[in-house]
């Protein structure tokens, strides 16, 4: 993990409240893996004080950066997003557990929504160059065709891609989860997912009633982003002290059977 | 004079502090958390998560929320025990080689007369931190720290309990602090650390509802740096011990602000989130200022701005 200022060096608008960071961060760029994110500081002063995650969407370890998918939802990520190209921040990072690669025989699905492409991308990127091939089949999701942010470079990284909206300007029409049993009756070795909270509610209750082992990337409002204030916790199906595991140190990613997702439609943090 | 001559170090009730530079009670862990970011070893001393009897699970997410410069927070002292504590953590504490203080927090009287009988037999823990304000639990923690009678009780009580140094902490959310300092220190505690959070709360106004599943949490970081500063000048006045100042600290300057107010030392808390290297640049720039004007020992300025209203 590395404490360090890096320099923003493009940063291009990808959506109607989306952006995509790209930093100049050799030491982030070798070292993470899909799954795993980075504690940015918006701004030296102290308002907004505390730091915000955002999963790695991409590396470029010959260039020595690496890029984020930012969802403008307050001012912290306003902030980022009217940042000027050489704009120096803080982050912390690599962070967290990334996905497990070694999974299972049989094919990937991949199953995203809206921002949460993010992580996947660089998921379906590292499985497409690992020489271990796996066929990997996405679902992304999103309200219009506009929202699906980054979705060529999904698509591109991927043996199959269906795009879902919500309002059918693109793709199939409906919720992403609607097209997820036929991804599951094709037969499937494991599922990832990114996304809303009520999405990934039922991604994991179809994969349980399949029998598909299926991780999840999670967010919550975060503290110290290193395991230390315990203040980023998920509900669990554990009891007593394990109940609540923190997304920065535990996570974020998580096997989707562990987590009590009743507990987590009680609107539980962001999503 | 050069700044690696000037003597950074204090004494906080017989304890040796190297530096006054402590982290503050569940901003830290147990230490190893930040033990790839931090050089814990050169800290003055390192104030440990809660600790009660039994684990503690903690409340339900969300635990915490952003609010203009600081944050609110409801963790509700999630940690595994003391049991856990002394086997699974306090080893590793112990390599830092810095002072451990263990912040202990209880339901009843009794919790922390057990808590620190038990960790009166451990090697290694250099004083207690006495949680009496804790604003989110349902049971003890603040319910002690604002009212004098049981605060007296609760400190008399651990008093007899142990040789270690005890720190006491109080509450914020009370009328007169001096008053809880005071009632502190005849129950007999050695120090008294200030401040715990501000109770406080947001809405969510999409939801409609409260953003804590707790309703209401803690108040932390520099928001409240004024308000901490003055409960120490006020305690500083009211009472002859040693202070631990604590309250959005986020710089030198911020923490010279409490020990010219009344502090020996000072706990670095909300800011160990926004910039875990924020402990060291304040050692360092402690040093760079006593050096800057002329001053050979830091305990020197401790109280400073009270002799300057007297003259």
């Amino acid at each position: 993990m590395h404490a360090q200022t890096v320099r923003l060096i493009h940063l291009k608008q990808v959506g109607p409240d989306c952006h995509l960071l790209k930093f100049d961060c050799p030491e982030v760029a070798n070292q993470a893996r899909p799954g795993q994110f980075v504690h940015l500081r918006v701004t030296a002063g102290c308002d907004p004080l505390l730091r915000r995650p955002f999963s790695v969407m991409r590396t470029n370890p010959a260039e020595g950066s690496f890029e984020v998918l930012v969802r403008v939802v307050g001012r912290g990520t306003e902030m980022l997003a009217q940042s000027q190209p050489g704009s120096e921040f803080h982050v912390l990072g690599p962070l967290g557990n990334p996905f497990e690669l070694s999974g299972p025989e049989g094919d990937v699905v991949l199953v995203a929504g809206g921002v949460g492409v993010a992580p996947l991308i660089f998921l379906a990127t590292a499985l497409h160059e690992s020489e271990r091939h796996r066929y990997v089949r996405a679902l992304f999701g999103a309200g219009t065709e506009d929202d699906l942010c980054c979705w060529l470079e999904l698509s591109g990284v991927c043996d199959e891609f269906t795009a879902v909206t919500e309002d059918g300007s693109a793709g199939e029409t409906g919720l992403v989860t609607d097209f997820l049993p036929e991804q599951l009756d094709r037969g499937a070795g494991c599922v990832y997912a990114c996304g809303p909270r009520a999405m990934l509610a039922e991604v994991a209750r179809q994969c349980q009633a399949a029998a598909v082992p299926c991780f999840v990337s999670l967010e919550q409002w975060m503290g110290c982003g290193v395991g230390a204030c315990l203040g980023c916790v998920i509900p669990t199906r554990a009891s007593g002290v394990g109940r609540y595991q923190r997304v920065c140190k535990d996570g974020p990613v998580f096997d989707a059977a562990v987590i009590d997702w009743e507990a987590m439609r009680g609107g539980c943090g962001p999503g | 004079m050069a700044a690696g001559r000037v003597d950074l170090s204090v004494d906080l009730a017989g304890l040796r502090l190297v530096n006054p530079v402590l982290v503050a009670s569940g901003t830290f862990g147990y230490g190893t958390e930040y033990a790839d970011l931090v050089d814990v070893s050169k800290l003055g001393g390192i104030i440990t998560k809660g600790i009660t009897l039994q684990p503690r699970e903690g409340n339900p997410p969300p635990r915490i929320c952003e609010t203009p410069a600081g944050m609110l927070n409801a963790i509700g002292l999630q940690n595994p025990g003391v049991e856990v504590f002394i086997c699974d953590k306090l080893p590793a504490l112990r390599e830092f080689g810095i002072p451990v203080i263990v912040n202990i927090a209880g339901e009843t009287a009794d919790d922390y007369v057990a808590l620190a009988a038990r960790l009166s037999e451990c090697e290694a823990i250099a004083a207690l931190e006495l949680n009496l304000s804790c604003p989110n639990v349902k049971q003890g923690g603040m319910h002690f720290g604002i009212d004098c009678a049981l605060t007296r009780t609760v400190v008399g009580a651990v008093r007899e309990a142990t040789r270690l140094p005890l720190i006491t902490k109080l509450s914020p959310n009370v009328t007169d602090i001096a008053a809880l300092a005071r009632a502190a220190r005849d129950g007999g505690t050695d120090a008294l650390s200030l401040i715990n959070t501000l109770l406080g709360m947001n809405v969510d106004i999409r939801r409609r509802q409260p953003t804590l599943a707790n309703v209401t949490g803690g108040l932390s970081g520099p928001a409240i740096r004024p308000v901490a500063v003055r409960m120490v000048w006020d305690v500083a006045d009211a009472v002859d011990l040693p202070i631990v100042g604590m309250g959005g600290i986020m710089s030198a300057a911020d923490a010279l602000q409490f020990i010219m107010a009344g502090a020996t030392a000072v706990a670095v808390g909300t800011a160990n989130f926004v910039d875990p290297g924020v402990t060291g640049r304040i050692i360092k720039d402690l040093a760079v200022f006593c050096e800057e004007h002329g001053v050979a020992r830091i305990a020197d300025l401790i109280g400073a701005a009270h002799s300057e209203e007297s003259r």
